[in-house]
């Protein structure tokens, strides 16, 4: 359909409310950044003073010589990417079989996974901690990334099931009809084609584990504490270290927005793979 | 190259047979089609033949071998599919060299067999284009490629030519045939396409609801259909089909309208049939415009150049004939018509069994 407006219409009706939405969403973002950059004479000057009065980097000096923040960044960086190998190594052959192999039981499985999402994590965690606990698994990176992976694998199946559908049988049923094995047929046909969508859930494990709270709170201690966590412990009873504060959720938040600004078309186009004939 | 027989073969998804035991023997070299409307079992035989469904009963043997436990890349067998299953993510070159290096044959071999298979398919020059890269025939043609560098013991196609359009698919039928004679490997060909079937096979096996209904050479089966759904299925445009009973005079066949019944002249009644309800077929090319033959009013016209299609109402019912006449007769008016009773058909009512 061919829709035209005239320009103060489209202003109201669309650019208008979309940037009242953008603006709302990204303010915090800006005022972080912000806050990160001032000196500490303007965190606490009253009345609110908006733009920095000079800029200065001292907190996020601070931050990397003073505090274990960087242990912390590795210690996310290694969680984060534990749970997308765990995530990927287990889910890959899942979603494969879900897609290629009818079985007992495929479909309750396949929605038992979607049930898993519907609990509150906070209803999962109590149980998990306690699990945890018996197995020797607090404050270890496998604990955590195990945690990360309760809601990163189901997930994973549900978005790589629909790219493995996206792809003929057809192609599977040609190469093992040239001579490849079942495996062969796998790695040299199917595995190349739905690359593009392993990478897409890969970085979307990353980010949800890399931004994850709850888990890692209730997991980690004082040997794989994430940044995520690291952060919080600025916030002291009587003071808050704003200046270190925003300077660290900026540092966080910076390798996710790269990350998701990779993935942002993919993933929309994963989520509605195969809507339409193309 | 090899024969492949097909003996009782069943299939059967849990409680519910699609295929109720299949016999076919197909000799070495031999290009037998199976054809069928759709959900006739002729695909699933076909995969069953590949090794892509497994067989609940019977026996698939390739040459000496039964391979009924046989994964399909011990087959030895190549297959072109309808949307041609062309590896998206590899060239052209690359997809027909890619069974030959899962079988690791030697780099000089792979290219002498791919450039061989390309120049009889006129692919030479897009051997490094990818399948998004060409036309629907360039890729028919390259999932042919692939089977051909194969140098199989049994070419499999799974409508082929379905996706194709009719120009394409006319000219591809070609391809196919002559690719046939050249290389002489035994081919089974699926298709629901009865002019393909025709026009392409050595041997045609005509299916239906899961068992085959005839079997044989292609005019054979034109000039002889053993029943009812064969001689409906084979010829274009169909046989005319008249229910009613055999006489003394002939065939006096029902009219639906009520009123009084025409006697069809039949050329020998097999003996002892008087009395037998029937039904009378007559294929539209073996009705002759006869001034002094069963007067018949014009319905429709439809002229084509080298011959006209006529529809007629007479004693109640529509014929479909084809004149290689002109006809100057406009729709509404009457013309005398009569068939070839050498080649008329009367197939018993109830059975459907040719007599």
């Amino acid at each position: 359909m061919i829709w035209h407006r005239s320009f103060t219409r489209n202003l109201i009706q669309v650019e208008i409310p979309v940037l009242l939405v953008l603006a709302f969403a990204l303010a915090p973002f800006l005022w972080m950044l912000l806050t990160s950059i001032k000196p500490n004479a303007d965190l606490s000057q009253f009345p609110l003073r908006y733009l920095p009065s000079s800029t200065t980097f001292e907190h996020y000096r601070t931050l990397i010589q003073r505090t274990s923040f960087p242990i912390n960044l590795l210690n996310s960086l290694l969680i984060a990417s534990g749970a997308v190998l765990l995530g990927l190594a287990t889910s890959v052959p899942a979603a494969y079989s879900f897609s290629r192999f009818r079985f007992r039981g495929r479909r309750t499985l396949m929605t038992s996974f979607l049930v898993i999402n519907m609990f509150p994590i906070v209803l999962l965690i109590i149980p998990l901690f306690v699990l945890m606990r018996a197995l020797g698994l607090i404050d270890t990176f496998i604990g955590v990334i195990i945690g990360h992976s309760t809601f990163s694998i189901p997930f994973s199946i549900w978005m790589l099931v629909s790219y493995f559908n996206a792809i003929p049988r057809d192609l599977d049923e040609a190469a093992m009809i040239d001579g490849a094995s079942r495996l062969q047929t796998i790695r040299l046909v199917v595995l190349p084609l739905v690359m593009p969508g392993i990478v897409t859930t890969a970085i979307y494990v990353f980010i949800t584990s890399w931004n994850e709270y709850l888990f890692a709170m209730m997991l980690s201690g004082e040997t794989v504490r994430p940044v995520t966590v690291a952060l919080q412990l600025f916030i002291g009873e009587f003071t808050v270290q704003w200046g270190i504060l925003t300077a660290g959720g900026t540092i966080i938040a910076l390798p996710v927005t790269i990350l998701f600004l990779f993935v942002q078309k993919r993933l929309v186009g994963g989520l509605t793979a195969g809507a339409v004939k193309s | 190259m090899a024969s492949v027989q097909i003996a009782d073969v069943r299939k059967a998804y849990g409680s519910t047979q699609v295929i109720h035991g299949v016999d076919i023997d197909i000799d070495d070299g031999e290009f037998v089609i199976l054809v069928g409307p759709s959900g006739c079992g002729k695909s699933t035989l076909l995969r069953m033949i590949a090794g892509l469904e497994n067989i609940s009963g019977g026996e698939i043997r390739i040459g000496p071998k039964v391979v009924n436990d046989v994964p399909p890349k011990e087959r030895d067998i190549a297959m072109v599919f309808q949307n041609y299953a062309l590896y998206p993510h590899m060239t052209v070159a690359d997809n027909m060299a890619f069974s030959m290096k899962l079988r690791k044959a030697p780099k000089a071999e792979i290219e002498e067999r791919v450039t061989r298979a390309a120049q009889i398919l006129g692919l030479a020059n897009l051997l490094e284009r990818y399948p998004r890269q060409l036309s629907g025939g360039q890729r028919q043609r390259v999932a042919m490629g692939r089977a051909i560098v194969r140098d199989p013991q049994v070419f499999l196609f799974d409508e082929p030519l379905s996706n194709l359009d009719a120009k394409l698919r006319v000219q591809m039928r070609t391809e196919i045939k002559e690719l046939h004679q050249r290389l002489k490997t035994t081919t089974v060909y699926v298709t629901h396409d009865q002019i393909e079937a025709m026009t392409m096979a050595d041997k045609i096996v005509v299916m239906h609801d899961g068992i085959v209904e005839q079997m044989g050479a292609p005019l054979d089966l034109y000039d002889n259909p053993n029943n009812l759904f064969v001689a409906g299925f084979i010829g274009s445009p169909a046989m005319n089909m008249l229910k009613g009973k055999i006489t003394a005079a002939g065939f006096e066949a029902v009219n639906p309208k009520g009123g009084a019944s025409l006697v069809w002249p039949i050329g020998k009644a097999p003996a002892g049939s008087e009395g037998r309800e029937a039904v009378y077929g007559v294929r539209p090319e073996h009705v002759r415009l006869d001034p002094n033959g069963i007067k018949a009013e014009v319905v429709v016209i439809e002229p084509t150049g080298s011959e006209t299609q006529v529809v007629v109402r007479c004693g109640g019912q529509e014929l479909t004939c084809v004149f290689r006449e002109r006809i100057t007769a406009q729709p509404g008016e009457s013309i005398g018509i009569s068939p070839d009773t050498s080649v008329t058909h009367l197939f018993d009512a109830a059975s459907g069994k040719r007599l």
